[in-house]
């Protein structure tokens, strides 16, 4: 007996909107709370965010004006829902610390997404992307430890390893290399859809933080490092919303959203532990089969087609967030050297990445690699966190040093 | 915003400051840590850490913050009133067997007061302190913080016996006194 969100009966609607009480959740224990807990919450915030600039964006294409009606409605709610879910977050974690989770989340649900994706091309999209925020674990922990003084290890708390990626200067591709091919929506599994879905709402939200708090920091060695990887961040928001199909109806798209936040909500009650957190994973789903069935509905009308047509036959497996240590060792093993041209991928640099390259640095040291020279010059080591021996790249490996 | 002068970290303040709140954050996962046999002993250095750093100060940097900083006295006031609450939390805990069943729930509650107060310190007074005094006076103060710290190391060497054992294993208040007195010594000894 599996899942269907399709069959279930959710809240209605009008019972939906929340009062200050029920929207003023207290927020999780910064040290006490499981690390993959944090992230589930960073991933339904970016879910519900891209639930919201999507509604808008419909909104502002759409002409009939009881469909704008509907859309602001079930938008407000969504909204809602944002603000009980990222209000989680405890105010007490500073930026540099929330940004550790950002990174360790985008690593652990792109590794996983990219194990459970049936399409190659699709599977190789997300293992070319998840070593790039690999990366900005490492050089975003090498900042936390100068300027907190804390490592990196007390958020991550080992779950997931900090070591170098793809070296974070050689992510800054032409953005005309960053436009992958969509999949066709003709023939593509749901899953694919589902998991194109979450990693653009999921890299999306790591952008906009990152551009809107980045100039939030003193010290120029943070504000440098912020917008690099910022930039890179828009990179990623190309390279996955180019993979969906821009033939996709409005409909279509709004019914996708509404079963990707089912999926994903079904997926976190299963494994999170804190039992107040898991009672807010199993409202949103109730809310969330009654956007569904709405948007059903608006497709038959509007479309004159089956929403079941472009969905899974049953629930997919549910998303776990779980160590990836050694897959992800695979591909630093494998994909270091790997970059994009046109639509495809290359193992060669060639002449519009290394225009690119020129133009940007200039032959300087980037921001991210500054932070690790300055790291070592006071600490006389990086920070890394490698549980599972030493990079499987040599050319990664952290180089003698003498103590400062 | 403006620009923090390029200070080596060590010799600023702020950045002195920074490197205890991250001390004292892990002294506190310490003790959280800790089985009943050591957490006395973890919770003895968490103690002597708060000591040195919340004396520190309210000796010098809150009365800095107060004449330096545009609005600083406000700023104070509330960070005092912290310091006041965590003071009595504190005070509850070390009335507490660390084995006593409320012993650790009540060190959740002062560790989220502490944290709490920390960023409130680095959001409200630190970063206007740095805006708005020169990086000298910063140097000074950051030798007469590591002066301080230096007269209660939260982490002695075993075996080794010397004054400073002692006035590790010795009582709060006489760890109080010693700070303020080194900070008084290198506040004289400033040009
Ligand atoms: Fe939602
Ligand atoms: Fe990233
Ligand atoms: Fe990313
Ligand atoms: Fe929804
Ligand atoms: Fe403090």
């Amino acid at each position: 007996m599996s899942f269907n969100p399709l069959a279930e009966k959710g809240i209605p609607l009008d019972d939906q909107i929340r009062d200050w009480r029920e929207l003023g959740v207290a927020p999780v224990d910064p040290d006490a709370t499981h690390p993959y807990t944090k992230c589930r919450i960073i991933t339904m915030n970016a879910i519900e965010v891209e639930s919201v600039f999507f509604g808008h964006h419909f909104s502002r294409f759409c002409t009939d004006r009881a469909v704008r009606e509907h859309l602001a409605h079930t938008r407000y709610i969504e909204q809602q829902q944002q603000k009980v879910v990222n209000w989680l977050l405890p105010g007490t974690a500073s930026v540099l610390e929330t940004t550790i989770s950002y990174e360790q989340q985008a690593v652990d649900l792109t590794a996983w997404l990219a194990r459970h994706e049936p399409d190659p091309y699709l599977k190789q999209s997300y293992e070319f992307a998840v070593l790039e925020d690999f990366d900005h674990l490492y050089r975003y922990a090498n900042l936390y430890e100068m300027i907190e003084h804390r490592q990196a290890e007390k958020l991550v708390d080992g779950l997931t390893e900090v070591m170098p990626g793809r070296p974070t200067a050689w992510e800054h591709r032409h953005p005309v290399d960053n436009v992958r091919d969509p999949y066709d929506k003709a023939t593509a599994d749901p899953r694919s859809k589902l998991h194109t879905l979450t990693l653009v709402a999921a890299e999306q939200q790591v952008m906009n933080l990152y551009m809107n708090v980045g100039p939030l920091y003193m010290e120029p060695i943070a504000r440098q490092l912020y917008q690099e990887i910022a930039l890179i961040e828009e990179e990623h928001v190309t390279h996955y919303e180019s993979l969906m199909d821009p033939d996709e109806t409005w409909w279509e798209r709004l019914v996708l959203h509404e079963y990707n936040e089912c999926y994903l909500y079904y997926s976190f009650m299963q494994q999170e532990p804190e039992r107040r957190i898991k009672a807010i994973w199993e409202l949103h789903l109730a809310m969330e089969i009654e956007h569904l069935r709405l948007a059903a509905e608006q497709m038959r009308r509007h479309d004159r087609r089956d929403p079941e047509e472009i969905l899974p036959p049953e629930i997919p497996e549910t998303m776990v967030f779980e160590p990836n240590k050694a897959y992800l060792r695979q591909l630093l093993d494998t994909q270091i050297d790997l970059t994009t041209l046109g639509a495809g991928y290359v193992r060669e640099s060639h002449e519009r990445f290394e225009r690119m390259q020129q133009q940007i640095h200039r032959g300087e040291q980037p921001p991210s690699e500054q932070v690790i020279d300055e790291h070592r010059a006071r600490f006389g080591r990086e920070y890394r966190l490698q549980t599972e021996g030493e990079h499987p790249d040599p050319r990664l490996r952290e180089p003698e040093t003498t103590p400062a | 915003m403006q620009q923090r002068e390029p200070a080596a970290p060590d010799d600023d303040v702020v950045e002195v400051l920074m490197q205890q709140h991250g001390v004292i954050h892990n002294l506190f996962d310490e003790v959280r840590a800790s089985g009943a046999e050591d957490r006395q002993d973890a919770f003895s250095r968490l103690v002597r850490m708060l000591a040195v750093h919340e004396t520190a100060e309210e000796m010098i940097v809150h009365p800095l913050a107060r004449s330096a900083v545009p609005g600083g006295s406000g700023v104070v006031d509330d960070r005092l009133t912290e310091e006041a609450s965590a003071k009595e939390m504190l005070s509850r805990l070390e009335s507490l067997d660390p084995g006593a069943p409320d012993f650790l729930p009540l060190l959740d509650d002062l560790r989220l007061a502490v944290l709490t107060h920390a960023r409130a310190e680095e959001r409200y007074e630190f970063v206007k302190l740095r805006e708005s005094t020169d990086a000298a006076t910063r140097t000074r103060l950051a030798t007469a913080l590591k002066a301080a710290e230096a007269v209660a190391p939260t982490h002695p060497h075993p075996g080794i016996n010397t004054p400073t054992e002692n006035l590790v294993a010795g009582p709060v208040a006489a760890v109080v006194d010693r700070v303020r007195d080194a900070m008084r010594r290198a506040n004289a000894d400033a040009p």
